[in-house]
């Protein structure tokens, strides 16, 4: 079952959320705010759709990593996509390519299988 | 992505941020809030997990932290240094290592052991001119990777831009601090010097046990008066003392002529009439924060058709103030008892009031005053002053009835 809303999808036990146009402090706490909450609901896969944002801070890519971090301690998985050139190169910068599933589409995202080193890690 | 373009891109990457720090310490947002931005910059920019930064406390003589992330909740985490760790690390102006114990790590003492506990790996110290301000305490890369020479030195150029914005903020806070102590010591003073007002108005009225309140009430009379009549607030603070001290004069004036029940000698007379001259020369000594103070003591026994004492003015030459005064002592004299006489009921005050109107009174005082006792008995008014203080009820109709015939202005 497929629930569409204006800044989230929900996709059985997966959610998409789809970011804004730019990551600072206020959006990035939305973010994190609202992965916390489908956390709480026993949503197992976050999905962060990029598509729509053009470019992301480092307070942002704080926010991300310690989204990351959350999702982890609660053996859930997280994926981004739709990430556009600027952003996976900053994302690569400081090294958050290696540890995170990043795929083209959200479609692929959701439907991602989880490479067994992730969950385990 | 090639490495030569990683490193542009890595470039470029760290200059946005320091340029966003720069706007963020410069920016009027609430402290904390610069701060928590501030450490997320500083985290984001090494993908860092846990982070916080210490403000040294001067109160309490201890680094607290003032911002975290990713450690939950380390409000009790407290850091004591001795002076010789301030110095060591106060000199040291780049970032420790603390996994390689960097000199001069090895001055922390039990603070490594709290900074162990927090992961923290890295350590720069917010420094501006000699002072030790705090430090950033950051952990191990989220990556994995090694802190290289070049992390080392952007995180020293972040430490230098957060530091200016904590120092900012403490002389901002010693300012308010001077402030607050400031105005605190001014309100101590402005409530004694009331204190004494009061105080000397209180030794006034103790010499006539008939005259017990009167300076208080002629200083509220007054002040509700020239507020009717439009007075700005700074001047109606200085009618209300004026009131206050109106009599001070009497404290020369012998007791026995004061309370005196039967007709005063010639002799008498002069000295009980001496007494707004003698409250001038006494109070034209002191520097009122307010104007006209002496004057009004001196001419409050003025009448406008230039019968009055000490000086026979006539009305215009009178002080406004004297002439409100003129007015609510009079009225005062005759609401309440005196040794030779029992009160006037508010009727018959009135009713000398009219008698006297544009001869002791000045009409451009008597009309406000009529104003303001209609506004209080029809209850216009929050907190009535004159109306409460006298001995009877007043009706708006028994009012009309007494106030009837008053001559036009």
């Amino acid at each position: 079952m497929v629930k569409k809303y204006r800044n989230f999808k929900e996709v059985g036990d997966a959610v998409v959320i789809y970011s804004d146009n730019y990551i600072n402090d206020i959006e990035g706490e939305k973010l994190e705010d609202l992965c916390a909450s489908y956390m709480e609901r026993g949503f197992t896969s976050i999905v962060i759709d990029f598509s729509e944002t053009d470019l992301v801070n480092s307070i942002g890519v704080s926010i991300l990593i310690g989204i990351i971090e959350k999702v982890r301690d609660c053996k859930a998985r997280i994926a981004f996509s739709g990430l556009k050139r600027v952003n996976y190169d900053i994302f690569s910068i400081v090294g958050l390519t290696k540890h995170i599933e990043i795929f083209d589409t959200e479609e692929d995202a959701v439907n991602g299988r989880v490479p067994q080193e992730m969950v385990t890690s | 992505m090639l490495q030569t373009e990683l490193s542009l891109e890595k470039l470029l990457f760290n200059l946005n941020t320091l340029a966003e720090l720069g706007e963020e310490i410069t920016s009027p947002k609430d402290f904390t809030r610069v701060v928590k931005s501030s450490l997320y910059m500083v985290m984001g920019s090494f993908s860092a997990t846990k982070g916080v930064i210490f403000q040294f406390d001067q109160d309490r003589g201890v680094f607290a932290p003032i911002a975290s992330k990713g450690l939950g909740d380390v409000g009790g985490a407290f850091i004591r240094l001795g002076k010789e760790a301030v110095a060591a690390l106060t000199k040291h102006n780049k970032p420790i290592d603390l996994k390689k114990g960097d000199h001069p790590s090895e001055v922390l003492g039990q603070a490594a052991e709290l900074l162990e506990k927090l992961d923290s790996r890295m350590l720069a110290c917010l420094v501006v001119k000699d002072e030790l301000l705090g430090f950033i305490a950051i952990n191990g890369k989220f990556s994995g990777e090694d802190y290289s020479v070049y992390d080392c030195q952007l995180l020293s150029v972040m430490a230098q831009h957060i530091s200016f914005s904590l120092h900012s903020h403490m002389l901002l806070m010693k300012l308010m601090h001077k402030y607050n102590e400031n105005k605190g010591l001014y309100e101590n003073l402005r409530r004694i010097y009331y204190d004494t007002i009061h105080a000397f108005a209180a030794s006034i009225d103790a010499k006539d046990s008939y005259t017990r309140g009167h300076s208080h009430r002629v200083s509220a009379y007054s002040a509700v008066l020239a507020r009717e009549m439009g007075w700005p607030n700074e001047d109606v603070e200085g009618i209300r003392i004026a009131g206050l001290l109106h009599d001070i004069g009497k404290i020369a004036v012998d007791k026995t002529i004061i309370n005196k029940a039967s007709p005063l000698t010639s002799y008498e007379c002069r000295e009980l009439n001496s007494h707004p001259v003698v409250g001038y020369e006494i109070l034209s000594k002191i520097k009122f924060p307010w104007k006209g103070i002496p004057m009004m003591t001196r001419n409050h026994h003025e009448k406008v058709d230039g019968s009055g004492y000490p000086d026979r003015l006539k009305k215009s030459d009178i002080p406004l103030g004297a002439r409100i005064m003129a007015l609510v002592d009079a009225f005062d004299a005759m609401t309440t008892d005196r040794p030779y006489r029992p009160r006037l009921s508010f009727g018959e005050a009135m009713d000398e009031v009219k008698a006297n109107f544009n001869k002791q009174f000045d009409p451009d005082v008597v009309q406000p005053f009529i104003t303001v006792i209609r506004k209080e008995v029809r209850r216009e008014v929050d907190n009535p002053t004159i109306v409460p203080l006298l001995q009877e009820q007043l009706d708006s109709v028994s009012l009309n009835r007494m106030l009837e015939g008053f001559p036009v202005a």
